[in-house]
């Protein structure tokens, strides 16, 4: 089973500036740029805060091969969404989009590069506990985003695998030899992930 | 050591092509006090299912479980605090993108302050060597290191129990051995099915269970033979397929 294709950076251990930012302050930069992602309208101007966000990762230590590494898989579908957009609206409607993306990307690569998954969980948790009075467990919240984290490379990894089975039986046109293998292999690692959880306690009411 | 019961267990599941359910257990009577516990047998008899009973990850449909005096039914979180299981495959069981996040998930419940967590967990990859492997993607270790990982991420919790599902099916030779010498030296008591006849003969009892029953049980040597005049019989019954192209 293969494992890869992630679409965020992994934490690299490190005392960079970002390292040593507080989580929040982390976190809003990431919804500021989803949210910029919506208001600019210039492709300059996201161009730009690309190349910064790109500088900043860089600083972190994390490296360009992981920078790389986590725009990679979403090449193909920019590709088409860059080609639809040029088609549709032009080129430079066409390029903010795109870049638009990638800034959600990179910021989002800069929040996990740089801050641990407990800690990440962490502020999950003290985020979610004002909602503990509706009933809510802020435990259960955390425990979501993290196996979120975990299953998206899996899910990849198994995408790979069954492409490469079909391939070697000649169905590598087939969607259904595609398709199916994928979402009962996904079903099946659903299954087994809730069963672990369990086995360990995890993911079940306070005492 | 806390004595595992098993009182008149069984365990049925419907099934889409009979009426009748398919029985996984029938009548299972024991009483586990030995620190090692070895369960042996055919694929499909039952052994994973006997064996998540001590869990509660299944429940029995006639008879109770009881761990240490806690019925696995009723008292299931108490069972699975003191009961770690070890999956056959670690991919399923981590559930972190590294080592070392997974045991510090194992310590979320336990330990709530995030400093204090991070030094159990330490100790917890430090006592199997795999400190090391902690901040690396579960994906880039082997085998052998995964299935480590996972019973790192199990003991972080101190359990009185530790269930392993056939834990050196997936690994190799060497993998294997270092698993053995691994789980040689924990003071924990064991549970485990295994396919690797070697492990079973350094268990102190062995169960063989075929068909939902156990057939044998007793001393490691005297399990290991049985169950090997059981597969031989098994063999001699069944008619081998003809592999043979038409024509030949």
């Amino acid at each position: 089973m293969r494992g890869h294709g992630f679409l965020l950076a992994s934490y690299v251990p490190g005392n960079s500036l970002l390292h040593r930012t507080p989580l929040a302050v982390k976190f809003l930069l990431v919804f500021a740029c989803g949210l910029a992602s919506f208001v600019i309208v210039d492709w300059r101007v996201s161009l730009a805060v690309l190349g910064a966000l790109c500088g900043l990762f860089l600083l972190t230590g994390a490296g360009i091969k992981r920078l790389w590494g986590a725009v990679r898989p979403l090449a193909a579908v920019l590709l088409v969404i860059g080609l639809f957009q040029w088609w549709q609206l032009g080129a430079p409607t066409a390029a903010r989009i795109v870049l638009n993306i990638l800034v959600c990307v990179v910021a989002a690569s800069l929040l996990t590069a740089t801050t641990p998954v407990q800690q990440l969980l962490d502020g999950v948790v003290k985020a979610a506990t004002p909602f503990r009075k509706f009933g809510a467990d802020p435990e259960r919240f955390a425990l979501t985003i993290g196996i979120m984290l975990r299953s998206i490379p899996y899910i990849a990894g198994t995408f790979a695998d069954v492409r490469d089975s079909a391939r070697a039986r000649g169905l590598e046109r087939n969607p259904r030899a595609l398709v199916l293998p994928v979402f009962i292999t996904s079903v099946a690692f659903a299954r087994q992930t809730g069963e672990a959880l369990a086995a360990r306690g995890l993911g079940e009411a306070e005492d | 050591m806390p004595a595992i019961l098993f009182d008149q267990v069984s365990v049925a599941v419907p099934t889409d092509t009979s009426p009748e359910p398919k029985v996984l257990l029938d009548g299972v009577d024991l009483r586990l006090e030995e620190q090692r516990v070895g369960v042996i047998g055919a694929n499909g008899s039952g052994k994973s299912t006997l064996l998540r009973l001590v869990n509660g990850l299944v429940q029995p449909t006639a008879g109770k479980v009881t761990v240490d005096g806690d019925d696995t039914a009723s008292a299931v979180r108490k069972v699975r605090r003191n009961v770690g299981f070890v999956f056959t495959d670690p991919l399923s069981q981590l559930v972190m993108p590294t080592g070392r996040e997974d045991v510090e998930l194992s310590l979320r419940r336990s330990a709530k302050n995030g400093a204090e967590r991070r030094r159990l967990a330490e100790a917890a990859l430090d006592r199997l060597g795999l400190v090391h492997l902690a901040d690396q993607s579960v994906y880039e270790l082997s085998g052998g290191e995964r299935q480590l990982m996972a019973l790192a991420a199990v003991l972080a919790v101190d359990p009185a129990v530790l269930v392993l599902d056939e834990p050196s099916t997936l690994l190799d030779l060497r993998n294997r051995e270092l698993l053995r010498r691994t789980l040689a030296g924990l003071d924990q008591q064991i549970i485990m099915s295994t396919h690797d006849l070697e492990l079973a003969l350094e268990m102190d009892r062995v169960l063989v269970v075929e068909k939902g029953r156990v057939m044998f049980d007793g001393a490691a040597a005297a399990a290991v033979a049985a169950y090997r005049t059981l597969c031989m019989a098994g063999l001699e019954e069944a008619q081998a397929p003809d592999l043979r192209g038409p024509g030949r």
